[in-house]
């Protein structure tokens, strides 16, 4: 469980970051920190489970 | 040459102003920002940076910095993370000068979120230099 909120507050931290230097507008701002956000989410969740079943 | 007198027309309009708000967004994460009246943008970048940074200190992560005991290639390769931790500014300056997060001790190392540490804090430095070339931009007149 520690691993999963250090990974979402890595996440969170970033998206943060790189939705405030993009775009031009406050709602493109906000929707591409939330994009960046679950992209970091979902990719970690994924490379976890397939690192999972790697045996060595 | 009609390229590069663009190019020159371009770097003569860079005001003195954009290169001194670089420097303070890289020295003190956020106020970059704050000095150009940017509250919003100064609260969340310099919040995600110190939060970054501080989050790494206690999680018991290290920082990087040439050591004279290095040689050879081990001091070549200290010398890109540095890079990555230099961007916190005084952040890490100020640790480096109190010697903490540089200890090199084992029992130190053994901990579970040692390397959690590490990656906090170098991409805390990585992220100011995302912030500060903001700054930069905005004084610049390049975005709003």
């Amino acid at each position: 469980m520690r691993h999963f909120l250090v990974m979402a507050a890595f996440a969170l931290l970033t998206s943060v970051v790189f939705g405030t230097v993009a775009k031009d507008t406050n709602r493109e701002r906000v929707l591409y920190g939330a994009k960046v956000f679950a992209e970091f989410m979902i990719i970690g969740l994924a490379l976890g489970w397939i690192l999972y079943f790697v045996p060595f | 040459m009609a390229v590069s007198d663009n190019v020159r027309e371009l770097e003569e309009k860079v005001p003195q102003r954009a290169w001194l708000m670089a420097f303070a967004g890289w020295f003190l994460p956020g106020v970059g920002h704050l000095l150009q009246g940017k509250w919003g943008r100064a609260v969340l970048l310099g919040g995600a940076v110190w939060t970054c940074f501080l989050v790494g200190l206690a999680m018991g992560g290290h920082m990087f910095s040439p050591t004279p005991s290095d040689q050879g290639s081990s001091a070549w390769l200290q010398v890109p993370p540095m890079i990555a931790n230099l961007g916190s500014g005084v952040l890490y300056i100020s640790s480096w000068l109190m010697g903490v997060g540089f200890s090199d001790d084992p029992a130190h190392a053994a901990r579970a979120t040692y390397e959690y540490g590490n990656t906090f804090l170098l991409i805390a430095g990585l992220l100011n230099y995302l912030s500060m070339l903001d700054a930069f931009d905005i004084s610049a007149g390049r975005k709003s």
